[in-house]
């Protein structure tokens, strides 16, 4: 995906300076400084290219950029800043040696999120995961002390929808079948929000699809492609194409995923043995709304009285431009309101692993996030990437508001399966 | 950094924090030019100040160590107002963006000068009212920089400019005195003189801007025509007959390609030029001229007329001519704005002429503008990769400024004069008009550290701070001057 | 005299006696006029009708009125731009009639009749229009002047949208001739509505009004002028709605019962005050029902501006705490007032920046030979 050396040049000079990203930059809102907003990080970019070594301070700016993208969608000159800062953020990882500490950290989140086993093993009491041997690595950098909260939080707020069962490998349509599709289960959606993984195949089913849920696949390599750990990228995108090579279309509920996934072309462009096989693969990747909204609906909507504020997840607004259809798909079940979130543009601060690496930008624009969505008096958070979901809860409770949380697919479950609204909020007695 | 710098960088430190303090060099050029890019200049220090009382502060520290200092908003402007000097200080009012009042009963806000232009609508809008000045760059650009600068917009045609919708201000005067301007206290406007100075008269530290009620109904058009020349008779048309549209604005065919290419707005296929227009205020006056203004555009020969029906297609209509600047970049390499202004009444021989110009030199010309006031903004494209060719788009860009002055026209009508344009004020005003105006300038800044090089192409002698005198001037006497 | 009638056709010895007064005919000589005086140290008055004349302070020194009735000429009319470019000295009701013979106005009304272009600027005139329109420093587009010494400048220019240098046109607006000679002007212009409507209504007290009034501000009806103004009866507002097509009916309702609509204003509309004080307010649009409580006698518009009218027999001393009540409120200037009040009271109140000012005035009138004494600080 990321830019090639002959085409830096051209990249970089599609920018006019105009500054119309600035508003929509996350780290600008908070900080205000040109150098953290994607026209100062794409000046330094081009210093860089000028000859100016990677300082220590120039690689600050990069690394607190949350790749949400918001820019990308803002810039009327059509700049390319998801390929500028995902090939700046691989001369970063190759160039610059960074000190021990936060290499341990970085070590220690890459061995650990891309495989779901060993996420498995912080869930609960965290009882298992030293049998990771993840345990001194994880102590020495505080990794625990920032994820736990987040996920406590999460044990609390997830939807009161039950246990979900282990998905087997077929799930077949229900009322006669329209479309054979695959599912990618993710690693943060399988480990922490199975549920989110069962509604949607649910929903796809009584769509009338029949979900094929390969136990072959992995990681999509999301967190990788968007840290500047290319190399690692490409051997999960590898993975995952084969995986899903037999279906027609690949159904992603985690938007992070299906970003990555539609990149695949780009990030494996310059491989003669994968190229068309990545390019075949992006082509049939769909965010589950997006595909939903394609299909059209079938299933019956039952009634659902709730006040719903939605949120648009980066990497399905910015980096899919899916903003449309899950707001369709909500405002179609009858009963539901629908409330917008004040400056929907601007990250939330989850960004991937963003909010490990960089937790007090990370924390106060969860914290702007978290007053917005108080801001709509809803009284159920929708989102579609379970990173902003956990974010904006932590936030959320840091102020003492908690609100329930749900994914899309789950509201759209509880809505076909005529669950009613106690099986997304429980109603102070 | 000079000695000099280094001691006012410590100082500053101090004062403001570390944080807010910018030495480092790979930083500091980020701050190198604004959103005019062909003019650099990289700061000797940035500052970046969290409210009106630091601003007086570092004005203070400047002025006694007489280091030159230039503020800046979002760096968004066009003429090179904020480039900074290498051997002063840039002030960025990026932190100071608190909406510290709104007043609705009395029909206004105070807004610190980085709140960003669009925000005030955004806090203002669901109690019926706007913040009128909507210049093209108004979800970024910021209230500090549309007073310095007296930003228009769109719709300035019928609601004015910024000076028209800024009651008072809080000013940090060059020589560091906090005062207060405002529009209709007693005395002398120095609110009016000081919009539109381009931070050469100080920095606004406070903004109290003036609320405008939502309209009643907003009706908008898109009509398409085979040639520019069309697109001037209904103009002309509409004028004559005494209707005054909140917008009426222009692109040509050239632009038009441009603005489909990044935003697909989906203006009329064949299209020469398309014109838009856009009513409002209540109901029954809007429908009654919309008719009218229909009527016009057929009549000159409009072969489609497309009527937003709801918000989202007006959006749609606006999206095209909003974007067209930056899309210009889709169908050139690199590309020069010009901002010119001339009677409306000249619009065609004027754009015969461009056509001529570039036809004589091969430099494209796409043409965007606010039909309604004359004010052009020809877009002159080129390849920055081909030797000579940047001179040649310069060559034609003047030329333009020259024909809007040939026509009794101005060579800016809402970018500035800033430092890009100052060679070219000779050209529209006498010496002695150039020296008036800096009569009003050595009154507010005798040391000439306030943004210093913006505006005139050469300073004003202001000599000692001038009091009551009798007999001979000291600058007659030092033979600085002949009569005063 | 001699050296002044060489460079102008018309000078002769003012009524007074004192003084002399000279009215160029052209730029030119009206800039030969102050190079005259320049070199020989005369103190100038500028005089255009000369109803305000008596406003403010009178000058401590006066040598020369300069005189614009001979610069009356309609420079350019360029209908199809909605600009039009006259001299200084045309009245303002011939200016009107001229533009009316293409359907245009200058959106500016003239409270006194016989007041013309420039001492309409010069003192920053207008009346209810000021509500949509704003004051000379929002309708000039360019300015002539000459200078102190005698050089003529401009600012400005004959198109709408320009902001190409300072504005001196601005700064010139209500600067009382402390600054210059306007000498020619450029305006921008709007088309005569087609259809005109006042509505009126009177109601008993203060707040009755501001309700009325602030009900109308806050309402869709962009009405043209919003007035108040204490008559026998009450107190009268007073609503002009401008534009292709009638609308009273919708707006009617918000002046409550008994409101009335009419084709012409009603006879208090756009007038100064009764009186022989003259005191000018300005605040915020909700200072409206103090104002009313602390002055006897106020016209009002309702985007903050208005007068209050005293008379003669007033003492110094009421009209000192009157002030002071005042300017409790907002701001409140005296505009004119016979010499013994005048004299004793404090004619302008706080003026913020006035060291500033006084710097921009040594600038353009180092020898402080224009109206010196006249405005604010004794500038």
């Amino acid at each position: 995906m990321s830019a090639s050396d002959e085409e830096l040049p051209k990249l970089l000079g599609d920018c006019v300076h105009c500054g119309f990203c600035l508003p929509t930059c996350p780290t600008y809102v908070l900080w205000g400084e040109e150098m953290d907003s994607p026209r100062g990080r794409i000046h330094l970019m081009q210093q860089h290219a000028e000859g100016a070594p990677l300082s220590e301070s120039m690689v600050g700016h990069f690394d607190a950029c949350l790749g949400c993208m918001a820019c990308v969608t803002a810039c009327p000159s059509g700049v390319q800043y998801d390929r500028l800062i995902e090939h700046t953020r691989a001369e970063v990882e190759s160039e610059h040696p960074r000190p021990l500490r936060e290499r341990a950290l970085r070590e220690a989140i890459f061995a650990l999120f891309p495989y779901p086993r060993r996420l498995r093993a912080l869930r609960g009491p965290l009882r298992l995961y030293q049998r990771a041997r993840l345990d001194e690595l994880v102590r020495r950098t505080g990794l625990l002390e920032r994820i736990s909260p987040s996920l406590a939080a999460m044990e609390r707020l997830a939807p009161p929808l039950g246990k979900a069962p282990r998905l087997p490998e077929r799930v077949a349509a229900r009322g006669g079948r329209r479309a054979t599709v695959g599912m990618l289960t993710g690693c943060v959606q399988r480990e922490f929000f199975p549920g989110v993984n069962a509604a949607t195949a649910r929903v796809l089913a009584l769509e009338g699809c029949d979900v094929v849920i390969p136990r072959t696949q992995g990681c999509c390599g999301a967190l990788s492609l968007h840290s500047g750990r290319e190399d690692e990228a490409k051997e999960f995108a590898r993975r995952t194409i084969e995986a899903f090579e037999a279906v027609d279309v690949i159904v992603v509920n985690a938007a992070g995923c299906g970003s990555s996934m539609k990149e695949y072309a780009a990030l494996l462009a310059g491989d003669p043995a994968w190229a068309r096989r990545a390019e075949a693969l992006s082509a049939r990747t769909r965010d589950l709304a997006e595909y939903l909204v394609e299909l059209g609906p079938r299933a019956e909507r039952r009634p659902l009285p709730v006040t719903v504020a939605y949120h648009d997840a980066c990497h399905l607004a910015h980096a899919q431009g899916v903003r449309s259809q899950p707001r369709a798909l909500l405002a179609g079940i009858p009963g539901l309101t629908v409330r917008e979130i004040t400056d929907p543009d601007v990250c939330c601060g989850s960004a991937g692993v963003y909010n490990l690496l960089q937790p007090e930008a990370a924390g106060e624009l969860g914290d702007r996030k978290a007053g917005h969505v108080r801001g709509t008096g809803a009284e159920l958070l929708v989102a579609a990437n379970p990173g902003c979901a956990m974010q904006i809860a932590t936030a959320l409770r840091r102020q003492g508001a908690e609100i329930a949380v749900a994914h899309t697919a789950e509201v759209l479950d509880a809505s076909l399966r005529g669950l009613g609204r106690g099986a997304l909020i429980t109603d102070a007695p | 950094m000079t000695e000099k710098v280094t001691r006012l960088a410590e100082r500053l430190a101090v004062l403001l924090g570390p944080d807010a303090v910018i030495t480092d060099p790979v930083r500091l050029r980020t701050y190198e030019c604004d959103g005019l890019t062909n003019h650099r200049a990289r700061p000797a220090l940035v500052v970046l100040p969290d409210d009106g009382a630091q601003i007086a502060q570092i004005v203070r520290a400047c002025v006694a160590a007489g280091v030159p200092y230039v503020a800046r908003g979002s760096g968004t402007g066009l003429s090179g107002g904020a480039l900074p000097r290498t051997d002063g200080v840039l002030i960025v009012t990026s932190r100071l963006r608190r909406i510290l009042e709104i007043d609705i009963a009395n029909q206004r806000a105070v807004v610190e000068p980085g709140v960003i232009n669009l925000d005030v609508t955004r806090a203002v809008r669901p109690h019926g009212y706007y913040f009128a000045p909507d210049p093209s760059s108004q979800q970024i650009c910021s209230v500090g920089g549309n007073v310095a600068e007296n930003s228009g917009g769109a719709h300035c045609l019928k609601y004015g400019f910024t000076a028209h919708h800024v009651l008072s201000c809080e000013v940090v005067t060059p020589d560091g005195e906090v005062v207060e301007l405002s529009a209709d206290g007693p005395g002398y406007d120095l609110l009016g003189v000081f919009v539109g100075a381009e931070g050469t008269l100080g920095i606004a530290t406070k903004v109290t801007v003036r609320l405008t009620r939502v309209p009643q109904t907003v009706q908008t058009l898109l009509a398409a025509f085979g040639s520019i020349e069309g697109g001037g008779t209904a103009v002309s048309a509409i004028i004559a007959a005494g209707v005054v549209p909140a917008a009426i604005e222009m692109m040509d065919a050239l632009s038009i390609e441009a603005a489909e290419a990044s935003v697909a707005c989906g203006y009329p296929p064949g299209a020469g030029a398309v014109l838009i227009v856009e009513l409002d205020g209540p109901q029954a006056e809007v429908e009654h001229q919309f008719a009218q203004v229909k009527a016009l555009c057929e009549e000159a020969g409009a072969f489609e007329i497309r009527v937003a029906a709801d918000d989202a297609a007006r959006a749609l209509i606006w999206k095209g001519r909003k974007s067209a600047f930056a899309a210009v970049g889709r169908i050139s390499p690199a590309y020069l704005v010009q901002d010119g202004v001339i009677p409306r009444t000249s619009l065609p021989r004027v754009l015969a002429r461009i056509d001529e110009l570039s036809a004589e030199s091969g430099v494209r010309v796409a043409n965007v503008f606010h039909a309604g006031d004359g004010n052009l903004h020809p877009l002159v494209l080129f390849d920055d990769a081909e030797p000579g060719a940047a001179e040649r788009a310069e060559g034609v860009s003047g030329a333009i400024l020259d024909l809007c002055i040939e026509h009794g026209g101005s060579i800016t009508g809402e970018h500035g004069v800033g430092v890009d344009k100052a060679r070219y004020m000779p050209r529209m005003f006498t010496a002695a008009d150039l020296d008036t105006m800096q009569m009003v300038r050595c009154g507010f800044d005798p040391a000439g550290l306030c943004n210093p090089g913006k505006i005139f192409p050469t300073p004003r002698l202001c000599g000692e701070v001038p009091g009551v005198r009798k007999g001979v001037h000291p600058l007659v006497e030092q033979g600085k001057a002949d009569l005063f | 005299m001699k050296a002044l009638e060489a460079v102008c056709a018309d000078v002769r010895p003012a009524a007074s006696g004192d003084a002399l007064v000279a009215a160029p005919a052209s730029v030119e000589e009206a800039a030969a006029v102050l190079r005259v005086a320049a070199e020989h140290g005369l103190a100038v008055i500028a005089r255009g009708g000369g109803g305000r004349l008596g406003w403010g302070p009178p000058p401590s020194r006066r040598d020369l009125f300069v005189d614009t009735r001979n610069l009356d000429r309609v420079v350019e009319h360029a209908a199809g731009d909605l600009v039009v470019k006259v001299q200084a000295g045309l009245r303002m009701d011939r200016l009107a009639a001229v533009l009316a013979e293409s359907g245009q106005r200058l959106a500016l009304d003239a409270p006194l009749p016989a007041a013309t272009v420039g001492g309409t600027i010069a003192t920053g005139a207008a009346g209810p229009l000021r509500h949509l329109y704003g004051t000379p420093r929002d309708l000039v587009i360019g300015l002539t002047i000459v200078r102190a010494d005698g050089e003529i400048a401009r600012s400005g220019g004959k198109v709408v949208k320009n902001v190409a240098g300072y504005d001196l046109g601005r700064l010139f607006s209500g600067s009382f001739g402390t600054l210059g000679l306007i000498v020619e002007a450029a305006f921008r212009l709007h088309p005569v509505p087609a259809v005109r409507e006042y509505l009126t209504a009177v109601y008993a007290d203060a707040d009755a009004a501001h309700e009325a009034v602030q009900a109308v501000l806050h309402s869709p009806a962009a009405p043209s002028a919003v007035e108040c103004a204490t008559i026998p009866d009450g107190i009268a507002v007073g609503v002009l709605l401008e534009g292709a097509t009638g609308r009273a009916a919708q707006v009617l309702p918000l002046l409550g019962q008994g409101a009335r609509v009419g084709d012409a204003a009603p006879e208090w509309w756009g007038r100064y005050p009764e009186g022989a004080v003259l005191i000018e307010v300005t605040g915020k649009p909700t200072a409206l029902p103090d104002f009313l409580r602390a002055a006897p006698n106020l016209t009002w518009s309702a985007c903050g501006h208005g007068y209050v009218g005293l008379a003669g027999e007033t003492t110094p001393a009421q009209v000192a705490d009157l002030l002071v009540a005042l300017r409790r409120i907002g701001g409140a200037v005296v505009r004119s007032a016979p010499a013994q009040i005048r004299d004793a009271v404090d004619v302008w109140g706080p003026i913020p920046a006035l060291s500033l000012m006084r710097r921009v005035k040594d600038q353009f009138d180092p020898e402080h030979r224009l109206s010196p004494g006249r405005f604010v600080g004794g500038i």
